[in-house]
């Protein structure tokens, strides 16, 4: 770089900090959203990582749903040196008294529980002493819910258990808010005394292994997998909590690229203010043309001034940004199982440099640009607004968009999402424009009646007016914040349906087959608003695929084998379920039936399996092989709150197989609690799960989420607002010149402040309404293509968008334009 | 019409205090043509924006049409200048949003008149630019524009013109055309003109000529 290069970018920055203070705000909060979202990812990535033993109980985990026998299959020499503990977990009703009774998480665990980490009970006593015996340590809030104390006793199944204290701290519990109820937790012996496990109930099997501090635990694990059938699942602490970690990388993912439309919109904010200073610039840069200066150092000077610029905003907003974490952690941190350590991260502080320095370079290419077409003629004539010869360079414009959406990919970490990022943010980035454009159009167009309002709109679209960029913007940022409230209301009310008698009351699950009739009776005499839908489920797994054992085709990765090596819940019925849709073939007759046994197989998961009609599966029930030949396809609405079957046999099939019935119930809000205890008092194996609860616990999940997401989207209006102020702080001149000739003429400064107010809450409104517009495209795509749900009107946030736009433009324009008022005219117009 | 007594202003430019105006005293009868004459920086158009309102002196009294003038608020003063005055500027100070017709319609929208786009219309075919009428402020030269702001300051019959070298920016043919136009307000409607000049041959026309010097009034005559 040449010596004229650097000293002119030097020059030229002495006193440009005036013209860039809203440039650098503006890369500054955009910077900091991001290093937010990217330290925290961080810091939970590395809570995670430390405590992945812990969180997973040992070194190595087998996990299934039968009791396999796995200790007969511990291979190799670090088996031997390895110590074993069994985990059984199952969710069950905890009753007190007659009146009271709870669903409860029951874990079941042997001596040597836990191999990492440690469990703090209150009173703090060794965990020998608290469990077994019929002791039993429990979560506070089962306490309250069955108002209980220490000592107290209370039944789970066909055991009686007493309450030997509360538990503080459990290292290997997954996600809190994702339970279906507090925790017991009792010794292995007494959960046998239960009664609650039997062919068919629903446990969970856990076998954890702690290696010696030599020992290779993925060999290990391989070793295991190799010895094991597939259902049954091997993992080492690495892979702790696949669940948790998916669900966090893609929260901070989306958390992240909220951030970055902040940042975004600060591009805008950056372009606005570098035009603004090239007309400036306009006459130096013709005069160091006619000194012989060619345009490529110009540009090169301009280029590196604001690149340090935007270095000096980026790392302003990486220090900001570190101070953000602490304010998002507190939000999502209730969605932790695990306490969060808040750590510095180097990695996010880099890349939101990086980005930020991105981000400036490329939105400020686009008006630099206009360097080379500067002729050094300009210096000999003066002209108001100078045309420049030559046409814009668009060629460059394909770069400039590339190098965004490159940073886009790379803030994403993912093809498909940053593609379809970048895309829908070009896509709203041009409707935006068009629509400014037509605001712009319009406001020439229309005869306003009121002087202030005739002058107002004639401001947006007055020669260098920045009506364009900011509609944008502030359009990108109402676009974000409404489709966040819209998406979150549709989702919402789709949990939180009201209507009646859609979502049932209860399901109840493990009714054993001679406790079906009396259960039906006992609900029917309870207040239950209809009578029990009870179905037959038989508990299996896939064992063939048209006579041959199933195989993953292509990749081996966890979603394709999902649909192999799960639990298939089967049911039969005589009648296809009502709320199905038949795609395939069609139902079986009852004679068909006789002859043979028959399957309806759900669409999707036939597709994933590769199997259509007159394929045959093979599904293992507890050891018996069972063969059913397809004969329809049903379409399933998994959001309706009933009971849905990715497999149906036909009536007969499945005579003799272990069957429990699960059971839906209707019932008033005030009868619920009285149900409840009803049915867990005659039957205790039953387990009632309250879905009213359940929906409440994930509407509580989605309250966080929403909040966090929020708190990432105020970054954007904040950047919108910016450049707003920026653009109304390059125009000052305008406006008090605009404002002392009015005065001059007879204008009073109410007049002139509702001048400029008008101009302000005309952009704000068109700003809302065409960002709302874009908002419900959004939110409607997203609930139709990624969630599967239906798509719901909310005109009172799209009018809630509207007005807060105006009201929040209407407050930028008062505030930057309050100090033009007071000026005397005379001075000014003077000095024009 | 115009009363102004012991009129003193002093500004601050580069941290130093200046006397703009020391001590002036002028009475101006209705429908007299006076111009105030001087070199530049004599104070002539800070004395003629006091008298409009522009601006708050240091001291003194200004009285216009029985108005005192330094007594006014800046909402009051504006709505003095909407119904009184008529001021036309060196560089014509159009606003560069609205068009010809619609800078001329803005005193008469701003007292409320109901048919102030036609009236504009009209007032521009007076100066000779009824096919102007929809062109932007550059789009037009500067006799056209200062013809428009002519129209603008005449819009509501005002009892006071204020002129502040109106040619200034103009050639002499066209400078000529302007000042026809003001003195012929002057003559037919009656309207007290002040104008202020540095040119004696335009001087020369005035009722009654004062010149200016370092703030002060150096001659009446």
């Amino acid at each position: 770089m040449s010596r004229f290069v650097l000293r002119l970018a030097w020059r030229e920055s002495r006193g440009a900090w005036r013209h860039f203070g809203y440039f650098f705000a503006c890369i500054t909060l955009g910077v900091s959203a991001l290093v937010g979202v990217g330290s925290f990812a961080d810091s939970l990535e590395r809570t995670v990582a430390r405590s992945a033993k812990s969180l997973m109980g040992g070194d190595v985990e087998i996990r299934g749903t039968q009791p396999g026998d796995t200790a007969g299959s511990t291979p190799g020499s670090a088996g031997d040196r390895a110590t074993v503990t069994r985990v059984r977990e199952l969710v069950a009703m905890a009753q007190a008294g007659a009146s009271l009774s709870q669903l409860v998480e029951l874990k079941a665990v042997e001596p040597g529980y836990p191999l990492y980490g440690a469990l703090v009970t209150d009173p703090d006593r060794p965990l020998d002493t608290m469990i077994g015996e019929g002791r039993a340590l429990v979560h506070d809030s089962l306490l309250a819910r069955l108002g209980l104390r220490v000592g107290d006793r209370f039944r789970v199944g066909r055991a009686e258990l007493t309450v030997s204290g509360v538990i503080v701290k459990e290292p290997d519990r997954a996600i809190g808010v994702f339970s279906l109820g507090p925790r017991v937790l009792i010794a292995a012996a007494d959960l046998d005394r239960t009664g609650l496990v039997r062919p068919g109930s629903r446990v969970r099997y856990r076998t954890l292994f702690r290696l010696p501090e030599d020992a290779d635990a993925t060999a290990f694990r391989d070793r295991l997998a190799a010895s094991l059938p597939a259902a049954q699942r091997v993992r080492t602490y690495a892979q702790a909590q696949p669940g948790l970690r998916r669900f966090w990388d893609q929260l901070t993912m989306y958390l992240g690229l909220t951030g970055l439309v902040a940042l975004m919109v600060g591009g805008i904010g950056v372009a606005v203010s570098v035009s603004a200073f090239m007309k400036e610039k306009l006459a130096t840069i013709a005069i160091m043309k006619s000194l012989g200066a060619g345009w490529r150092p110009l540009l090169a000077a301009y280029l590196l001034q604001t690149a340090l610029l935007g270095l000096g905003g980026s790392l302003a907003g990486a220090l900001l940004g570190s101070l953000v974490q602490p304010l998002l952690a507190p939000i999502l941190a209730q969605l932790l199982p695990i306490e969060l350590q808040l750590s510095f991260s180097p990695r996010a502080v880099l890349a939101g440099v990086a980005m930020g320095v991105g981000v400036t370079l490329l939105s400020a290419l686009w008006p630099l640009l206009q360097i080379r077409r500067v002729p050094p003629a300009l210096i000999l004539r003066h002209e108001v607004e100078p045309r420049l010869p030559g046409r814009r360079p668009w060629a460059a414009a394909a770069p400039i968009a590339g190098g965004l959406a490159a940073l886009a990919l790379w803030q994403a970490g993912s093809w498909k999402i940053g593609a379809l990022f970048a895309g829908g943010l070009g896509g709203a980035l041009l409707l935006l424009a068009l629509g400014a454009r037509g605001v712009i159009a319009l406001a020439r167009r229309v005869r306003w009646g009121a002087p202030a309002w005739k002058q107002g709109a004639a401001n947006l679209h007055r020669p260098g007016s920045h009506a364009g960029p900011v509609l944008v913007s502030l359009g990108l940022a109402v676009m974000l914040v409404v489709s966040i409230a819209l998406l979150e209301r549709n989702l919402r009310s789709e949990l939180v349906d009201s209507r009646p008698g859609r979502a049932p009351a209860f399901f109840f699950i493990d009714i054993q087959p001679d406790q079906a009739a009396p259960f039906a009776a006992l609900v029917a005499g309870q207040g239950a608003e209809a009578p029990a839908a009870l179905t037959p489920v038989v508990r299996s797994r896939l064992a063939a695929v048209n006579g041959a054992a199933p195989a993953p085709r292509g990749t081996a990765r966890r979603e394709d084998t999902w649909a192999l090596t799960r639990e298939y819940v089967l049911t039969w019925a005589a009648e296809p379920p009502g709320h199905n849709r038949l795609v395939a073939g069609r139902w079986w007759t009852a004679a068909e039936a006789a002859r043979e046994p028959l399957i309806s197989v759900e669409d999707e998961i036939a597709h994933e399996l590769g199997v259509g009609l007159g394929d045959t599966l093979t599904f293992d029930i507890q050891g018996v092989p069972v063969t059913a030949r397809i004969t329809s396809l049903r379409h399933v609405d998994w959001r309706s709150l009933t009971s849905n079957f990715f497999v149906i046999f036909s009536p007969g099939a499945l005579e003799g197989a272990p069957t429990t019935f699960i059971a839906t119930v209707r019932a008033r809000p005030e009868r619920e609690g009285h149900l409840q205890s009803a049915v867990v008092a005659a039957f205790p194996n039953v387990t009632a799960i309250p879905v009213r609860e359940v929906l409440e616990r994930v509407t509580g999940v989605l309250d966080q989420i929403a909040l966090a997401v929020r708190l990432m989207a105020a970054f954007s209006v904040g950047a919108g607002l910016i450049v707003m102020a920026g653009a109304l702080a390059i125009t000052r001149k305008q406006r008090l010149y605009q404002s002392v000739i009015l005065k001059a003429l007879g204008a009073t400064r109410g007049f002139v402040s509702r001048v400029f107010a008008v101009e302000y809450a005309l952009l704000g409104a068109a700003a809302g309404i065409a960002g709302g517009a874009l908002a419900a495209a959004l939110a409607w795509a997203v609930l139709r293509w990624a969630f599967d749900v239906p798509w719901q009107w909310a005109p009172g946030t799209l009018l809630a968008g509207v007005l807060a736009a105006t009201g929040l433009a209407l407050l930028v324009g008062v505030l930057g334009t309050r100090r033009l008022l007071g000026r005397r005219p005379l001075g000014v117009l003077r000095s024009e | 019409m115009i009363s102004v007594r012991s009129l003193s202003m002093r500004l601050t430019s580069g941290g130093r205090a200046v006397d703009v105006l020391t001590d002036v005293s002028l009475e101006v009868p209705a429908g007299q043509f006076l111009a105030i004459a001087g070199p530049s920086g004599s104070g002539k158009s800070t004395l003629l924006g006091l008298i409009a309102g522009l601006d708050q002196p240091t001291g003194g009294r200004i009285e216009v049409a029985g108005v005192a003038v330094t007594d006014l608020d800046e909402d009051a003063l504006a709505r003095f200048r909407r119904d009184h005055v008529g001021y036309v500027f060196q560089s014509f100070h159009l606003i560069p949003t609205l068009t010809a017709q619609e800078n001329v319609a803005v005193p008469l929208e701003l007292a409320g008149q109901a048919d102030a786009e036609a009236r504009a219309g009209a007032l521009l075919a007076e100066v000779g630019l009824a096919d102007r009428a929809h062109h932007y402020p550059v789009q037009l030269s500067g006799g056209e524009q200062q013809r428009v702001a002519v129209a603008r300051a005449l819009a509501r019959r005002p009892p006071l013109l204020l002129a502040d070298e109106p040619t200034g920016n103009l050639d002499s043919a066209t400078g000529k055309q302007i000042i026809d136009l003001l003195v012929g307000a002057n003559r037919r409607l009656g309207s007290t003109l002040v104008l202020v000049t540095h040119d004696a041959a335009l001087a020369a026309h005035a009722d009654r000529v004062v010149t200016l010097r370092d703030g002060r009034i150096v001659s009446d005559e």
